[in-house]
């Protein structure tokens, strides 16, 4: 029993968040609002770094990583709030190819030539895919009507609920840092607004929320990693409390930004936006707490002190 | 990442629950609260040390097992899922033990931490004063040196324990020209000694679980400080931290609960609205939260990390779940919910529990304190004031 990530890890984790932090900043995704959201460069920088083959077996070309890692990376993708298909493609669609035993594409997906989206009966569209438009509240989603019913595969819908729940975390960090270096600079009444407590409380609140979704969102990865029973009431449970946490810190984050949070100038909206894609996205809040409703008060899962990791 | 339980730790965990099965009382206990219960408590401290189960985490030579955190938690999974009653010594074994063991000299340890792990000395703790309850920095209660004693003057309060325990332990201004965080010092003191008068004070529930304690010219020897003179402020930090961060509260507590609101919830199915329900399912997710977060904690601390602010936020979130988890209990039971014994005789639990749990959010530093600590330590936020 070991609750902290490994070494290794932890490096792919910093060495991605690393890349991220001076290349991918809030001008990027002005830049792509006004020149069409998508970026072949940003594209080949993933590729480069190796994420597009995270999951990707190392016989197909890929690092041969596992669903904590692509998790980890999910989470950073949201944290700057990344507009390319890098999660749907190498995070969801990877894995679920791998489970059904369909590697023939994995080796082009790992060198970048290759996106998939795929479509699930719960989403009536998809992301980057094909099909007529659909315009998002998020600029930057490229939405299309999928023309075919999709899949209705369970382990499909998992993988696409876990990966939202990681990206959700990122996108939830990154609107509290925002929100708490305005609170920082913006000064009212002689003093930084982030000095009075109304503002630091509700803060503090985000924070708490932030922290308590974290380790839910890890061991939903590591359960479905470990195929166990119950990996889907975990990714309900973290589906569910990643959402509650990212729409508690993008209400409390404009509302700290005041007038500024309502425009389009300020950097807040994309991440806010995504957040309110990916919420609704993979079964939305109300599909996964009828599953958790049913685990808990229908008895699927043991329940008590003795069954934490159950 | 690896989230199973080694073979080792199963067996363990069949030893802990097979004790338990055998040992923890068939009926709850009377409310620690009150003389009768307080002594029933500290009966049941005695029976735990019996079985060696004192506190597990602490070395064989004072008392303990030497078990790691990992092995506490499941003891404490164990020791919830049997029903075990509230530590009459959690002053002492969650608190003041680990500050001991952190800070104390071999001495001490030898002379504080077996009887506390055996249930002989039952601990207060002794932190708020009338002028000093969440700016605990206010404190004013002297303590002037005289050879080789301490002489304690002065008035703490709301100490939890202080009203039937042996021993307490708080700070005191040892540098009369000091202010605020400093020239502050951390006493050990035997609450018998003379010139310490005990006032119970009754609480919300009609019963004396705390007390103030006025101190008149109380001698304390000098080898009851711990690390030192001046050094209070730091020491007090450090059982602050065990107390928000990880020991005070083990997540077996509200997973308990939770699985008995889920058990209340079924009995109440025909008649509760869809909100008590989803409420039920959110506390069972909550407390295993609670519990991932507090597995995090204690693999992070074996592999030598530390708690630092973020055990404020640990303490908000479990205090408020405590809260909200007996709040719903209280609209399930509707016009049962006043009821100090239900119509078979048996204790309103959720309604005792309730009323506990309004405390939570106040004790260890209220939940304002501890959003101002995570807004300003962990957000960076500027402090109150500052321009």
């Amino acid at each position: 029993m070991d609750f902290r990530f490994s070494e290794d890890q932890l490096v792919l984790v910093e060495s991605v968040r690393d890349y991220f932090s001076g290349t991918h900043g809030p001008e990027v995704l002005r830049r792509l609002d006004v020149d069409g959201n998508r970026d072949p460069a940003i594209w080949q920088a993933l590729v480069d770094m190796g994420l597009t083959g995270l999951c990707v077996p190392e016989a197909h070309g890929g690092l041969g990583m596992g669903l904590v890692e692509a998790a980890l990376i999910a989470a950073e993708c949201g944290r700057v709030c990344l507009a390319e298909p890098l999660v749907d493609t190498a995070f969801v669609a990877v894995p679920w190819l791998i489970a059904k035993g369909e590697t023939d594409k994995l080796s082009a997906i790992a060198s970048g030539d290759h996106k998939v989206a795929l479509p699930h009966v719960l989403n009536p569209w998809v992301a980057d895919g094909e099909g007529k438009p659909q315009t998002s509240v998020d600029p930057l989603r490229n939405l299309a009507m999928f023309p075919a019913s999709g899949s209705n595969d369970d382990r499909l819908l998992n993988l696409g609920a876990l990966m939202n729940a990681a990206q959700l975390l990122g996108l939830a960090d990154a609107m509290l840092e925002q929100a708490v270096e305005y609170a920082k600079i913006r000064t009212q009444f002689g003093q930084p607004v982030g000095a009075f407590q109304g503002i630091k409380h509700q803060l503090a609140s985000c924070a708490v929320a932030v922290e308590f979704a974290k380790p839910v969102v890890w061991r939903a990865a590591a359960a479905m990693q470990d195929g166990l029973e119950t990996a889907p009431v975990h990714v309900s449970h973290a589906k569910i409390a990643a959402s509650d946490a990212a729409m508690l810190t993008a209400e409390t984050a404009i509302q700290v930004h005041g007038a500024m949070g309502y425009t389009y100038e300020v950097d807040l909206h994309f991440w806010m936006k995504r957040s309110w894609a990916l919420v609704g996205g993979w079964g939305d809040r109300s599909y996964h707490y009828k599953r958790l409703d049913a685990a808990v008060l229908g008895g699927s899962i043991p329940i008590g002190p003795e069954h934490t990791f159950a | 990442m690896h989230l199973h339980y080694t073979p080792e730790q199963e067996k363990f965990r069949a030893e802990v629950r097979a004790w338990m099965e055998a040992h923890v009382p068939k009926e709850p206990l009377v409310t620690l609260e009150c003389k009768e219960g307080f002594d029933q408590h500290v009966e049941w401290e005695r029976t735990l040390a019996s079985g060696n189960w004192g506190m597990v985490t602490w070395p064989e030579e004072y008392g303990g097992r030497g078990l790691d955190l990992i092995q506490w938690l499941i003891f404490e999974e164990e020791y919830f899922r049997a029903g075990g009653p509230n530590r009459a010594n959690q002053n002492g074994i969650f608190l003041l033990g680990p500050t001991i063991m952190e800070f104390g000299t071999e001495d001490q340890k030898r002379r504080f931490l077996t009887p506390m792990a055996k249930g002989e000395v039952i601990w207060a703790q002794a932190w708020s004063e009338p002028g000093a309850g969440s700016d605990m920095a206010a404190i004013s209660s002297k303590a002037v040196r005289d050879g080789d004693h301490y002489v304690i003057t002065g008035q703490k309060t709301w100490s939890s324990r202080a009203a039937f325990a042996d021993w307490g332990f708080g700070i005191f201004r040892t540098d009369p020209d000091s202010k605020r965080h400093k020239g502050l010092t951390f006493i050990l003191f035997d609450l018998n000694t003379p010139g310490i008068t005990r006032r119970p004070i009754r609480q919300l529930h009609g019963e004396t679980g705390f007390a103030e304690l006025f101190f008149d010219e109380v001698r304390v020897p000098v080898e009851n400080c711990l690390a030192g003179e001046g050094e209070g402020w730091n020491v007090a930090m450090a059982t602050a931290g065990f107390e928000r961060g990880l020991m005070l509260r083990s997540p077996g507590r509200f997973q308990a609960t939770a699985k008995r609101l889920v058990e209340l919830y079924r009995a109440h199915e025909a008649e509760a609205s869809p909100s008590a329900r989803e409420a039920v399912v959110q506390a069972w997710g909550a407390a295993q939260a609670y519990a991932y977060n507090t597995y995090a904690v204690a693999s992070k601390i074996m592999g030598g990390g530390k708690i630092g602010a973020e055990a404020s936020l640990n303490k908000i979130f479990w205090s408020e779940l405590d809260r909200s988890m007996h709040r719903t209990a209280m609209l399930l039971l509707g016009a049962h919910a006043e009821l100090k014994r239900f119509g078979n005789g048996q204790i309103n639990q959720w309604l005792e529990g309730y009323i506990f749990s309004l405390s939570g959010p106040i004790y260890a530093g209220s939940n304002e304190v501890q959003r101002n600590i995570v807004a300003e330590r962990l957000l960076g936020l500027p402090r109150v004031g500052a321009g």
